[in-house]
């Protein structure tokens, strides 16, 4: 069975609880919108959001729900069909996959995390597996260096690359570090 | 409520700047600098390139001073409001004029606005609103006769006189024919009242927005502010921007102005405080 993976940031400028006037992510956005567009028109009964744990950070100041899932739910939110939420592997085989997550954000002195220069060659690896549809290479990212580069959503892209196995049909639609932050939207069609 | 200003429409949550445009020898702020034709279209101009939406053309100074018989009101601003329409089409035009001849006169130039200062002295004045498809402000004065000082007036409760002679304004408006979205009320800080009344009505605003209509303020560089601070006319800028912030977190929608740039930013501020306005471009801690 063929199964479709969209992968997105879990940036919170895409949430309508952040919307500014002027939209500081309007490309990026675009590129989400399509993908998802592309994702439920493929699978119209059933989408997996994938995401790392919640911050745990974010988690002591009373936020126990991942950004991933909410950036998740919101681009699903004209969904029909049945929306799952997960923080590692997917249960099923059969739903389209909404992998959220995004490389470092430490990519310049600006960056959030301000500059470090490891974050290159880091998410230079994330954005090859993605183009080429490289599962073994997401199922062996270090989640603790992309924790240290800012990257907190490693796990979902190792939870990805774990549950797929056959040849995969890869593309890359959107990849920029507007704010010194990794961002990269990908389809892939593959052999769950 | 939506408004409806003459041949424009603006959404619930716009907040307008209405700049100040004198065709006048002798108004308290620029003192004449715009009495030129020419001069009060160049502050046209630079209004609109400020980003003001409305532009109220006064032909009579508020305080007491040289008799302006309506001939010479309608010479000072009817040619004048037909040139600024052919110029700047999409710009909302009001007039500061409380005589319905003049108000005719305007509106048949493209005036959208009958800016009533001094509150329904012309009792025929919603009946050229309603004629024309124009917009009016309902204001406040405690019944006093157009360009009189106040002495000695008093209210018992003045934010309740304020509203129950803007609202009853209003509802004659209507019953005149005039669109109910182009009407508007405004409590008219400083125009039959003292300091302490302005004050009370700023305070107080919430109480005016809570009726519904929209409100107007006019606040910029009055007595009441100088009075506030003792300062004189050309100093009362941080005074105003601080009335006008209280205004507009009370919701009010228009703001006559002399200062457009710099009260556009404090409502736009406070609007945004307010959850009433996105921020225009919000990233830091969100990428």
């Amino acid at each position: 069975m063929t199964t479709d993976v969209v992968v997105l940031p879990s940036t919170l400028a895409l949430l309508p609880e952040y919307a500014s006037a002027a939209d500081p992510v309007a490309d990026l956005r675009a590129a989400c919108d399509d993908a998802v567009l592309w994702l439920m028109d493929r699978h119209p009964d059933r989408v997996t959001v994938v995401t790392a744990e919640a911050r745990a950070d974010n988690v002591t100041r009373g936020v126990t729900e991942p950004a991933g899932a909410r950036v998740g739910r919101h681009l699903l939110a004209g969904f029909g069909g049945r929306v799952e939420v997960v923080s590692g592997a997917p249960s099923s085989s059969e739903a389209g996959l909404l992998v959220v997550a995004n490389g470092s954000a430490v990519r310049d002195a600006k960056a959030p995390g301000h500059l470090d220069e490891r974050s290159f060659a880091f998410d230079a690896v994330i954005e090859a597996a993605l183009r080429t549809g490289d599962a073994e290479a997401l199922r062996g990212l270090d989640a603790e260096l992309g924790a240290s580069l800012w990257a907190h959503d490693v796990p979902a892209l190792q939870a990805l690359g774990a549950c797929v196995r056959g040849p995969v049909d890869a593309v890359v639609t959107y990849a920029d570090d507007p704010y010194g932050v990794q961002y990269w939207v990908a389809r892939w069609t593959c052999e769950p | 409520m939506t408004l409806k200003l003459g041949r424009h429409e603006f959404t619930d949550d716009a907040t307008l700047m209405m700049a100040i445009v004198n065709r006048t020898p002798d108004s308290f702020y620029d003192k004449g600098a715009t009495w030129a034709e020419d001069k009060a279209f160049d502050r046209v101009g630079r209004a609109v390139d400020e980003g003001a939406e409305i532009v109220d053309i006064g032909g009579i100074k508020a305080a007491p001073g040289e008799e302006i018989d309506a001939a010479e009101e309608r010479r000072r601003v009817v040619g004048f409001v037909g040139r600024v329409r052919a110029a700047y089409p999409d710009l909302v035009i009001s007039v500061d004029t409380w005589r319905s001849e003049v108000g005719r006169a305007v509106c048949a130039e493209g005036a959208d606005v009958l800016n009533d200062a001094w509150g329904g002295a012309d009792p025929g004045l919603v009946d050229v609103a309603a004629e024309f498809d124009a917009a009016i402000i309902c204001t406040h004065t405690g019944g006093v006769t157009p360009r009189t000082r106040p002495f000695r007036i008093e209210y018992a409760d003045v934010v309740g006189s304020a509203i129950a002679d803007t609202t009853a304004y209003a509802a004659r408006a209507v019953a005149a024919g005039v669109d109910p979205r182009g009407v508007v009320i405004d409590p008219a800080h400083d125009f039959g009242k003292n300091t302490f009344h302005s004050l009370e009505l700023t305070r107080r605003l919430g109480e005016m927005t809570a009726t519904g209509w929209p409100v107007l303020v006019s606040l910029s560089n009055k007595d009441f502010v100088g009075e506030t601070l003792d300062l004189p006319v050309g100093d009362r800028l941080t005074g105003t921007l601080a009335a006008t912030a209280v205004c507009a977190l009370a919701g009010a929608r228009i703001y006559r102005v002399h200062e457009v740039v710099e009260t556009r930013q404090v409502v736009d501020m406070v609007s945004s405080i307010a959850g009433r306005r996105p921020p225009q471009r919000a990233i830091r801690g969100l990428a």
